[in-house]
């Protein structure tokens, strides 16, 4: 400053001296253009000597006045940045260490959600399993007794009923037939006892006669008359016999009549409410066979979809992941905000140190910023490598 | 008559109408009808296009008809039965027996 101020003195009186030489001894223009030109250069070197003066403050050690002002500034300046760091770097460690803490409650809860939706799954899968196993076996092993067989065997059952039915009355009909011919058969016997009743009464006839004969015969023909007698009562009696085997014969066509009524009973059963039943079980077939279908069809959906269930859980285990990155992430945001404490930490050590010179200071305080900077470069490179491998690999289960 | 029969000699063929019910109480009819015709190789016919009811004894006249026609080397169809009748034709399987026409 105070040789800047000489030389300006020096240059001034120059010049003047120089003007008053080029007015007072009307000198040449080469001499007066040389004039100009020390004031130039003069007037430039002021200028640079100043801005010097400026930038380098703290290697000066001319300007005392000035520096000292500048050492409070500074400490003021750092101190109060200090503070802000110190604040921001306890926020951020917070919320860092609260996000952590979040994301690990939240990914152990969904985790084991997951665990739980796992074994559900299995569970489910082994259910449809055996009920697969269940309705394929139905057709297999008679042991397991099903709608469907019971319904099928219903059917057979009723049939064979029916058939019974059908059956009965087709031999009631042809016993009813054979019936009818023995009735026929009984007429007939009683044409025969018809004609046998007129011989009888021939007989008791002509007994008479002999009987007439005999009593004219008189004496002669009286053992004649006797024997006369004797057929007479013959007749008389085969007629008794005839007529009784009238009525027994009476007898047993009443008792005809009444198995005609058993048999006729027997044979005309009303098909109406079989006709119904069989109605019922084939509706009820048709329903088992529609809901039987149903159901497996259902079961093989399901047996599709559990498999598919299964893979999305595993897709979100494998998902929950991200947890892993996040930490990292987490872990590696601590780190620069560790680097943004060390800094502060050189900070606190200015108000520490009031001894020690503020140009001392800052150049240790430089020194650790460029030290810093480069390891977070380092380190901040290194994880953008590991990212992208990450990204690229595989991702397995843990 | 709820039982008519009508003979061709000339065709080898005869034909059996029953009217509404079809019952135990034609039994005697129904023999009747066909118990004459001792042809070989004759075609019976038995129309139940008129017929509303049966029993199961109408069944068991159609199976002695039907050992009939057996015996004697013929054929039988059923005709035209209606719907009920039809279905316990069905029932008693005996489509399975004999051909019946619709």
């Amino acid at each position: 400053m105070l040789a800047s101020k000489n030389m300006l003195w020096l240059a001034g009186s120059l010049s003047v001296l120089l003007i008053v030489n080029q007015l007072w001894l009307q000198s040449d223009l080469l001499f007066y253009l040389a004039q100009l030109y020390l004031l130039g250069f003069m007037t430039f070197s002021l200028y640079q000597q100043e801005k010097e003066k400026i930038n380098s403050s703290a290697s000066s050690n001319n300007n005392k006045q000035m520096s000292d002002v500048d050492d409070v500034l500074i400490h003021e300046v750092i101190f109060e940045l200090q503070q802000f760091l110190h604040q921001e770097i306890d926020i951020i460690e917070k919320e860092l260490n609260r996000t952590k803490s979040l994301v690990e409650e939240a990914v152990t809860g969904i985790s084991e959600s997951f665990k739980y939706l796992q074994g559900l799954s299995g569970e489910q899968q082994n259910m449809i399993l055996s009920l697969i196993k269940n309705s394929s076996s139905l057709d297999e092993n008679d042991e397991n007794p099903t709608l469907e067989s019971f319904v099928s065997h219903a059917n057979t059952t009723l049939e064979g009923f029916v058939k019974v039915i059908i059956n009965t009355s087709k031999q009631s009909l042809q016993t009813l037939c054979y019936t009818d011919e023995m009735v026929t058969q009984f007429d007939s016997i009683f044409n025969l006892l018809a004609q046998v009743e007129g011989l009888a009464t021939q007989t008791n006839l002509l007994a008479l006669n002999a009987a007439i004969e005999a009593a004219r015969a008189g004496e002669a023909g009286r053992g004649f008359a006797v024997v006369a007698n004797e057929v007479r009562s013959l007749s008389v009696g085969s007629t008794e016999l005839n007529q009784d085997i009238r009525n027994e014969i009476s007898n047993a066509k009443e008792i005809i009549a009444k198995l005609r009524d058993s048999v006729e009973q027997m044979a005309s059963a009303d098909m109406t409410s079989t006709l119904e039943a069989k109605d019922k079980m084939s509706e009820m077939m048709t329903h088992v066979e529609k809901v039987n279908k149903h159901t497996f069809a259902s079961v093989e959906e399901l047996a599709i979809l559990a498999p598919k269930i299964n893979d999305a859980v595993a897709l979100g285990v494998r998902s929950l992941q991200f947890e892993d990155l996040t930490r990292q992430s987490l872990h590696s945001l601590h780190e620069n905000v560790q680097s943004i404490q060390a800094i502060s930490d050189v900070l606190i050590s200015f108000e520490q140190n009031d001894q020690k010179l503020v140009h001392q200071q800052l150049m240790v305080l430089k020194d650790k910023c460029q030290e810093i900077y480069h390891q977070t470069k380092q380190a901040e490179k290194a994880r953008s490598v590991k990212q992208i491998s990450m990204t690229e690999g595989e991702i397995d289960l843990f | 008559m709820s039982v008519s029969s009508n003979i061709s000699q000339e065709d080898n063929k005869i034909n059996i109408v029953v009217n509404e019910r079809f019952d135990f109480s034609l039994h005697q009819q129904f023999r009747d009808a066909y118990s004459q015709c001792t042809t070989k190789k004759f075609n019976y016919a038995l129309d139940l296009s008129q017929t509303e009811y049966m029993d199961s004894s109408a069944l068991g006249m159609i199976l002695l008809l039907k050992d009939h026609v057996d015996m004697y080397e013929g054929t039988l169809v059923i005709l035209n039965p209606s719907d009920t009748v039809n279905k316990i034709l069905t029932i008693a399987q005996f489509h399975r027996l004999m051909t019946i026409e619709r």
